[in-house]
């Protein structure tokens, strides 16, 4: 048996360290094409300053890079050291975008980044800027692989359970591949990781023109980072509502969390814009409505319903109940491989199995489950609401307040006046943890939403977990702790006094146009 | 053969190749960090060392990576267990790994003697600790796991942490580590001049003695060994779980294969052949010559420890029957055969480019080039 | 007031563009649009760079032609 608090510090190992390469993970995205795009403007005009702006932030790309490909280990680890059965009982499905992910896109990535370092002597103008292209090409398809992936676990498509092997198979690769969540999802990810890249670009110009230091560079990279932001900011949020739909139709139990719907409603239903949710009463207290706003924003029309915890976890007993012969039959099957009665039993009960494993948690022998194991297993088939529900709040607020930036950022440098706007560059500054935060409550939304599944009804949680001794998880969780601290320390120095010391400015080539440079110190000094 | 055996098959080769792919790539970088304080003196020495293999190191981990992915995807049951019952040792290799990166881009970032210092040792730590790992993994697969299965494939490990760590698991370690020190060593002849050149060149000729004296020890050792026999079971090519095997075990067996298929010996003569050719090339100063044998004498080691387990992969000593094999720890065929589409089609890309960044960063690396490159390590 | 005018129009048009986009559909070809769409920023940011060098050229250029006529 698992014992549960191994099962807990697993989840809370894996969380933390997914949690930690994914601060990396949106920057190395959206800064690669940003890096793209403005090399893309020295190939083309063939003005000096543009290669120095885009070496410069290469510098702080790789700082960036090296930590995102370090942690990423850890994750390719994971799933076999402290999700074993998970990874032999998923494997067959979920191997596969790993492994092509390595194939298609990490050698790629990996590959060209050494070139898109040390290439700049050795290749020419227009081949150093394919390579970029290709980095950032390389960057992207990794991350769509792992959201093939990840897709598979929020709405398993494309598979099905063999009862010979005791696994989960894959039936139809192009099904996982263009799985509607993944779609969704990747482009989501993608994009929230060019915005994350713009603000960091636009914070740290800001920074410069703040100082009246390299302000050539910064005025160019404002404008790019704002344009670049605009436009993912308005994709990140179309696509986020996208999400949620898809999101909602495949896992009912999370949207119910991010929503807070407790008492199943009559359409038109309200929208909890505050609310504090109690799990333990099934109730949220202080609650601020908005009228409509919940049918019209989850259904996208005014009569529509969707189904609230109350009726979510009667459903749930019923399953539990059609999936405990489920179980049994498998039992059988394990040890007499085609046994014809057990499996037209298994047959007839397949598809609530996972829902019978649930229930397994408090009964190790199913056929014993009592009425009390049932219910309290149809209870942990809800999410912790509050988690969820806030921290999808946080997420899209956060990502509303970049669209205003951004809005704001593009106004004053498109009148090429930005560096005036005092309060604005302030802002600019201010801005640069918010992406970071939004990417972290997004991760939180996703995965936290689709407990107490690690594949959302074929697989508990509590049994994907390997069964390790809590002496070795306390271990472990103490090494990631400490390497992960003195690894941020590191690089946070690192990533400071690169934007400090500025881009080498011996080696800067004067600003093309002198009398705009005059006018600037002057408006400084002004 | 029917379908679904061959796949498994192919998929054990490419496993394999893989593996073959990470002991030369990978190998390569992790023998540089191995030997960078002895062979790069002066901190412009070994920032000389370091970026010989500074534009290619971060593809050549993908080996490994793409090691990882192609066991979990090809052969779950191996993945699961094997990183789940060496927990500890997996732990050491992976944080022992995750400094290497940062130890090349961070390194020469800050002027300090202690900071460099200080990521010397690193590299040093992160190319010797996961090369031992690695081989001790393999000695390990030769005398068997403790660890066995309940009847839905939950794997319980029930050995020790040190148990994993026994004399002939530290041999094959060592083995591999001589080698990837070998493969560092001739990639800095290459790319270096004096004095560097000649202290790699020590070392080059050094480990490949070593690797030749470990390699003939532990054909020795395995001979003496307790191996495994599959005997009964379902057939290859039937789908199975490990629940359904039946596996003797006796003295010598590893051996089976190769008195079955003499011509098998071959693949240890390739190891044999390529560690002292290596050595005569390395002695005659012929740098290239040398890194390609030390890739040769890679495929054949590795290689005589695949035909000798085949058709075993992770043997189970507490529970023999319920041993990991090609036949019971695969893939389906639908994902066996939609991975093997993707490996034909981007394996010879990855190949092509690989080629092209070596060929763009071609020749010597000189200290003054690495003084004034701001991008360099 | 007029930046802010501006700044709630443009507001106001991101917010009908992706009501727009919400409306054509949940389920979209979302791969094709990330290449359609990433290559539409890069290139867009690579302009907006490319403009700003304009604007500048125009400011010196006008400068230059006032300084001419004092």
């Amino acid at each position: 048996m698992h014992d549960p608090s191994v099962v807990d510090l697993s989840r809370l190992q894996f969380a933390l360290t997914a949690l930690y390469h994914y601060l990396f993970v949106p920057l190395t995205l959206g800064m690669s094409f940003m890096l793209a795009a403005m090399e893309t403007v020295y190939v083309v005009s063939g003005k000096a300053i543009y290669k120095q702006i885009a070496q410069f932030w290469s510098k702080l790309f790789l700082i960036n890079f090296a930590l995102g490909v370090a942690t990423g280990l850890t994750m390719e680890f994971e799933f076999g050291t402290n999700w074993s059965f998970y990874s032999s009982f998923m494997g067959d499905i979920f191997g596969t975008p790993l492994a092509i992910e390595g194939l298609m896109a990490f050698f790629l990535e990996s590959t060209f980044v050494g070139l898109m370092a040390f290439g700049w002597d050795r290749l020419k103008r227009g081949q150093h800027l394919a390579v970029t292209f290709l980095v950032a090409l390389g960057s992207n398809l990794s991350a769509l692989w792992i959201l093939i992936a990840n897709s598979f676990m929020q709405n398993p498509e494309g598979a099905h359970f063999n009862p010979v092997t005791l696994r989960m198979e894959l039936t139809s690769l192009p099904d996982l591949i263009f799985n509607h969540d993944a779609q969704a999802k990747f482009v989501h990810t993608s994009i929230a990781g060019y915005v994350t890249a713009a603000i960091f670009v636009a914070g740290v110009s800001a920074w410069y023109l703040l100082k009246n230091r390299h302000v050539e560079l910064a005025r160019r990279s404002f404008r790019m980072a704002a344009l670049f932001g605009v436009l993912a900011t308005a994709g990140v949020i179309t696509l986020g509502d996208a999400l949620g739909f898809i999101g909602g139709q495949a896992q009912p139990t999370k949207l119910a969390a991010m929503e807070g719907l407790w008492k199943t409603e009559q359409a038109p239903m309200p929208f909890n814009a505050i609310a504090f949710p109690s799990q333990k009463d099934h109730v949220n207290y202080g609650v601020i409505q908005v009228p409509y706003a919940l049918s019209l924003l989850v259904t996208h029309s005014l009569d529509g319903t969707v189904p609230a915890i109350d009726e979510l976890e009667r459903t749930a007993a019923e399953r539990i109940r059609n999936g405990i012969p489920a179980v049994s039959a498998l039992q059988v099957l394990s040890a007499k491989p085609g046994d014809a009665d057990a499996l037209a039993q298994f047959q007839a009960h397949e598809k609530d199995l996972g829902y019978g494993f649930l229930v397994q948690r408090y009964a190790p022998d199913v056929t014993k489950a009592t009425e009390a194991d049932i219910a309290a297993a149809s209870r942990d088939t809800i999410p912790q609401v509050a988690p969820v529900f806030w921290s999808f709040r946080a997420m899209v607020v956060l990502g509303l307040c970049m669209l205003a930036f951004f809005v704001l950022a593009l106004i004053y440098t498109m009148r090429n006046n930005v560096e005036r706007q005092r309060w604005l560059l302030k802002i600019a500054v201010c801005m640069i943890p918010v992406p970071f935060i939004a990417n972290e409550t997004g991760w939180l939304v996703a995965e936290l939403g689709r407990q107490p599944w690690t594949v959302y009804g074929v697989l508990p949680t509590w049994m994907s977990a390997s069964t390790h001794s809590l002496g070795y998880m306390i271990f472990s969780l103490i090494g990631f702790v400490s390497l992960y601290t003195v690894f941020i320390v590191i690089e946070m120095y690192l990533m400071v006094r690169t934007i400090r010391r500025g881009p080498d400015d011996e080696h800067a080539p004067s600003p093309s146009i002198e009398p705009q440079a005059a006018r600037l110190a002057g408006q400084a000094e002004g | 053969m029917e379908l679904y055996a061959t796949l498994q098959s192919i998929w054990w080769l490419l496993l394999g190749v893989l593996l073959m792919g990470l002991g030369t790539m990978v190998g390569m970088d992790m023998g540089v960090g191995a030997i960078l304080r002895y062979v790069g003196r002066t901190d412009m020495e070994r920032r000389v060392a370091l970026n010989i293999i500074g534009p290619h190191w971060d593809g050549n981990q993908v080996w490994f990576i793409l090691g990882g992915g192609a066991a979990f995807a090809a052969f779950p049951l191996i993945y699961a267990t094997a990183f789940s019952g060496f927990y500890v040792v997996m732990l050491l290799l992976l944080w022992s790994m995750i400094i290497r990166p940062l130890g090349f881009e961070y390194r020469s970032k800050m002027p300090s003697p202690r900071w460099r210092n200080a990521w010397d040792w690193a590299l040093f730590v992160s190319g010797f600790v996961p090369m031992l790992v690695f081989g001790a993994a393999f000695g390990n697969l030769f005398q068997g796991v403790p660890f066995h299965f309940e009847w839905n494939l939950t794997s319980f490990y029930t050995g020790s942490f040190l148990a994993l760590l026994n004399p002939f698991a530290i041999l094959c370690g060592l083995l591999s580590v001589v080698m990837a020190a070998y493969m560092g060593a001739t990639t800095m002849m290459s790319g270096a001049e004096e004095p560097i050149y000649g202290r790699a060149r020590n070392v080059a000729r050094a480990t490949a003695i070593a690797a030749v004296v470990l390699f003939a020890i532990g054909g020795f050792w395995v001979h003496g060994m307790q191996g495994y026999t599959l005997t009964g079971g379902p057939a290859p090519g039937v789908p199975q779980t490990p629940l359904q095997g039946s596996v003797s075990v006796a003295a010598g067996a590893w051996f089976a294969n190769f008195h079955a298929h003499p011509a098998l010996w071959l693949v240890p003569v390739l190891g044999f052949a390529g560690l002292l050719l290596g050595f005569l090339a390395a002695s005659a100063n012929r740098s290239h010559l040398a890194w390609w044998l030390g890739a040769v004498a890679w495929i054949g080691v590795i290689g005589t420890a695949g035909v000798a387990l085949f058709p075993f992969l992770l043997p189970s000593s507490s529970h023999p029957a319920q041993s990991l094999t090609v036949w019971n720890a695969s893939s389906s065929k639908l994902t066996l055969g939609w991975m093997l589409g993707f490996a034909l089609v981007f394996v010879p890309l990855i190949l092509w480019y690989t080629s092209w960044a070596f060929y763009v960063m071609r020749g010597k690396v000189k200290a003054d080039h690495v003084a004034a490159d701001e991008h360099a390590y | 007031m007029k930046t802010f005018l501006q700044f709630a129009l443009f507001m106001l048009i991101a917010f009908v563009v992706i009501l727009m986009a919400i409306t054509l559909g949940e389920v979209g070809a979302w791969y094709f649009a990330w290449l359609i769409g990433t290559t539409m920023i890069v290139l867009i940011a690579a302009a907006g760079g490319m403009l700003l060098d304009a604007q500048d050229e125009q400011a010196a250029r006008k400068a230059a032609a006032a300084a001419r006529h004092d």
